[in-house]
């Protein structure tokens, strides 16, 4: 269980700094640019991780980031990569979609308590902002699990994969699907529902005073983090994945897909998007909700 | 005289009472009022050991008119009007239902109250009643008016009682009559939906008003308002796994709501300070006071790996199995926002910039002992959240219903999936600790410890004149977004100071009638004595 464990972290670190990676290299293109090389993403960390200088504020700036990444990595962990197999499925038996929910904002806690720790009035309002808008996106998202708990009777991830041998549930249940979607784009960090988290040049977001290893492993757990959400999507509405290669197919379509709607669209304010979020995407789901 | 028999349920409910009771007893308080927190104990008693109605109503009084008495030495008196004026009308609607049930089953011992041949609308009109008295002693919707003010003007160590056990009055009252005195086959289900939809609604709205106090009482108010809504939501369902999902969440909110009020008593009594706006940067000066805050709001919140993740895990598995979908999005989407105003709770007290230089004493080890105690039981609930599913069988159990059959200690399990505490307790504890070893032993040259005013602030160097404590302003954005701003500029003053002129109008009606003019008092008198002869007659 250890090393099945750890492999699926170790995956989930490749693949989300991959993604982060092709995400800076598409963006650019899109932009009528050239970017980074792919793997500029994962040597940046690196440097970061063994940078000479870091600033801190005191232990709970140490605990902050510390909580985010165990958020994110035990969330991974609960969440089995592939379809009733016995490799790849960590501590996902001892689990289900709630805890899952649940363990999603154990990061946010965690970086919104370091953040807190550091003194800058600005970091604590880029995660005020964060948290608003969680609200506008929890909502949406929450209607789309609820639809497929109350379709499925359970709350099994592995049984509501299982159960779409026949038809995925994107297209079985695709007022659910969209809903989930449209929260989906915002829980991933692309426009137009993205909060400014912007590492080093805006002073507005939550990671604005993390400097050299606090900012590694801020920049480390969202990749890990990002690969987790686009996990849940792929188990539970395109069926989850029989192979490692299929799982890569299907998470690379969502990844795109995402992508290309963050760089088309301007970002909303705040208010603007729980504002949306709470009408269209939401609307959308109670629909689906009493069709299931 | 006063009958009593020893039932699971009553020991539930009052031990809790007196662990809360006995662990707030030795923190430091100095308007203790001993003898009317023995009575409120002993009233305590009555009503959850009572065998018949009349005990059961004498204990109710008793407690309203006490915790009236210990209220009376701090609070203002239009906030004392408030509180008696609801608790009376709640008693007098509860005496009415016992009224009722008497004349229709002849009898106010329990044993002997059966409702087989009682019409369905007088069980109707029974029910009505006893719901009111159950929903202003829980603080629902409209029914909450009395319950923020009093929370913030009362002493800070009664605060606790009245969230931890005085609210959870109102859930054995519900408990007991609609399920060991008129059981379910007899209750109408049309009104427990909207029951429910009340529940979740009071949630929903204490949430968001939460968010925007600034007033570290008042937002824990509104967060038991919010708490006790998810509890009636769950009893409304009427069913043995929403029973225990209620009797789980109630545990769960007593010692949740005893860590989070002692420690908020603990910084009143050291700053004299109630707001956000003028605390702040606690965290060093007091550091055990922070980690058992935080603990107590990932309880509140009812994440992993504590607690209260298990008994809102239970409440979600139920409303899954009843179909409840749409108050599970309405319970979920509460519960989602509740995050906001647990942070903001742990940011305005200890996070952020100090607002001011003052320097403060050490906080007396009282106020430790009944914190410790209650995160104590918090993590251990997490760890085994199976623990008390053995006592609430016997519960369900003494109240006919169907008891849960379960496993393991460590597993959570309802019919429609499980979760094993100790697989999260122990992965988070492990993945933590790794964490936290790699991170450590990476080796920086130089880390400097910055200095509070040391910060980026858009190129501009703060001084002591800036403000740059947050803890103020957190939430007020949340006015800008339109369905919360409904709820945000709405209140239930409005209706009930509509109630008020409505009832002073009619009363001038009355009075015409019932004046201490002896003419008129005569004459009322003898045409009610003629009405009374002639039906006498007849």
């Amino acid at each position: 269980m250890f090393f099945d464990s750890l492999m699926m972290i170790i995956l989930a670190y490749g693949f989300g700094f991959l993604y982060y990676g092709l995400y800076r290299n598409i963006s650019a293109r899109v932009h009528g640019r050239f970017g980074p090389s792919i793997a500029q993403s994962f040597f940046d960390s690196i440097k970061l991780f063994t940078k000479n200088n870091s600033t801190t504020f005191g232990w709970m700036f140490y605990a902050g980031p510390v909580i985010m990444a165990t958020g994110a990595m035990l969330t991974v962990l609960f969440i089995p990569f592939l379809n009733s197999s016995d490799s790849l499925v960590g501590l996902s038996s001892y689990g289900n979609l709630i805890v899952v929910l649940y363990l999603m904002v154990l990061g946010p806690l965690g970086n919104a308590l370091g953040v807190g720790s550091n003194s800058n009035p600005f970091g604590v309002m880029g995660v005020t902002r964060g948290l608003t808008r969680l609200i506008g996106l929890e909502l949406p998202f929450y209607i789309a699990v609820i639809g497929l708990m109350v379709a499925n009777q359970t709350i099994d991830i592995g049984v509501i994969m299982a159960n779409q041998s026949d038809g995925y549930n994107a297209f079985s249940h695709p007022l659910l699907f969209i809903a989930a979607f449209i929260s989906f784009l915002g829980f991933m960090g692309k426009s137009p529902f993205d909060v400014v988290g912007a590492p080093q040049e805006v002073y507005s977001g939550p990671a604005s005073e993390f400097s050299g290893k606090f900012l590694a492993l801020a920049l480390s757990q969202s990749a890990i983090f990002s690969f987790a959400k686009l996990l849940l999507m792929v188990n539970l509405f395109l069926g989850g994945a029989d192979t490692l290669i299929d799982l890569v197919f299907k998470t690379f379509i969502l990844f795109i897909v995402a992508v290309f709607v963050g760089d088309v669209y301007a970002r909303l304010t705040t208010i603007k998007s729980v504002e949306f979020l709470v009408r269209v995407p939401t609307v959308i789901g109670l629909v689906g909700l009493l069709w299931v | 005289m006063f009958n009593f028999s020893i039932t699971p349920l009553g020991n539930l409910f009052f031990g809790l009472s007196l662990i809360v009771f006995l662990s707030l007893f030795v923190v430091k308080n100095e308007n203790r009022s001993p003898l009317l927190h023995i009575i409120l104990l002993s009233s305590l008693g009555f009503i959850f050991y009572a065998k018949d109605l009349i005990t059961f109503f004498i204990g109710w009084e008793v407690m309203g008119w006490s915790a009236y008495f210990i209220l009376a030495l701090t609070a203002q008196k239009r906030t004392l009007q408030k509180y008696i004026v609801f608790n009376i009308a709640g008693a007098f609607s509860l005496l009415a239902s016992i009224v009722l049930i008497y004349g229709f089953s002849g009898s106010f011992l329990y044993d002997k109250i059966d409702f087989a041949s009682t019409p369905p609308y007088i069980t109707l009109a029974i029910s009505i009643l006893v719901l009111i008295a159950v929903f202003v002693k829980s603080g629902i919707v409209l029914f909450h008016h009395w319950v923020v003010d009093t929370y913030e003007q009362s002493n800070d160590i009664f605060s606790t009682i009245l969230s931890a056990i005085i609210s959870k009055a109102g859930i054995f009252a519900f408990i007991l009559f609609f399920s060991q005195l008129i059981t379910f086959e007899y209750l109408e289900t049309h009104l427990f939906t909207f029951v429910a939809f009340m529940g979740v609604i009071t949630s929903i709205i204490a949430t968001f008003k939460a968010i925007d106090e600034d007033n570290m009482k008042r937002l824990l108010a509104y967060s038991s308002i919010a708490q006790v809504g998810y509890i009636i939501t769950i009893l409304a369902i009427l069913s043995s796994s929403a029973f225990e999902a209620a009797l789980y969440h109630t545990i769960i909110h007593t010692f949740t709501k005893l860590l989070l009020f002692v420690n908020i008593a603990a910084i009143i009594y050291i700053t004299g300070k109630t707001k956000f706006s003028s605390l702040g940067g606690l965290l060093y000066i007091y550091p055990l006071q922070f980690i058992l805050l935080v603990i107590g709001i990932i309880s509140l919140a009812g994440m992993p790996p504590l607690g209260g993740f298990s008994s809102k895990f239970l409440i979600y598995t139920t409303l899954l199995q009843e179909q409840q979908a749409l108050l599970l999005v309405a319970v979920m989407f509460s519960s989602a926002s509740a995050f906001l105003y647990c942070y903001k709770l742990v940011y305005g007290i200890y996070l952020g910039q100090k607002t001011s230089d003052e320097t403060y004493k050490k906080i007396p080890v009282s106020f430790y002992i009944p914190q410790i105690l209650a995160s104590i039981i918090l993590i251990v609930l997490g760890i085994f959240p199976n623990i008390f599913r053995a006592m609430f069988n016997t519960i369900l159990e003494s109240l006919n219903l169907d008891t849960i059959i379960f496993t393991d200690i460590f597993t959570l399990s309802t019919s429609i999936g499980s979760f094993n505490g100790l697989a999260i307790m122990g992965g988070f504890a492990v993945l933590f600790i790794i964490i936290l070893a790699i991170f450590v032993s990476l080796k920086n040259k130089t880390i400097q410890t910055k200095d509070r005013y040391d910060i980026s602030y858009c190129g501009e160097v703060p001084d002591e004149s800036s403000n740059l404590h947050y803890g103020y302003g957190m939430g007020r954005e949340l006015k800008r977004i339109s369905f919360i701003k409904v709820i945000l500029e709405n209140s239930s003053k409005y209706f009930w100071q509509k109630v008020e002129n409505i009832t002073k109008d009619s009363s001038s009606v009355i009075k015409k009638v019932y004046s201490f003019d002896t003419q008129t008092v005569v004459l009322v008198t003898f045409g009610l004595f003629t009405i009374v002869l002639y039906m006498g007659a007849n």
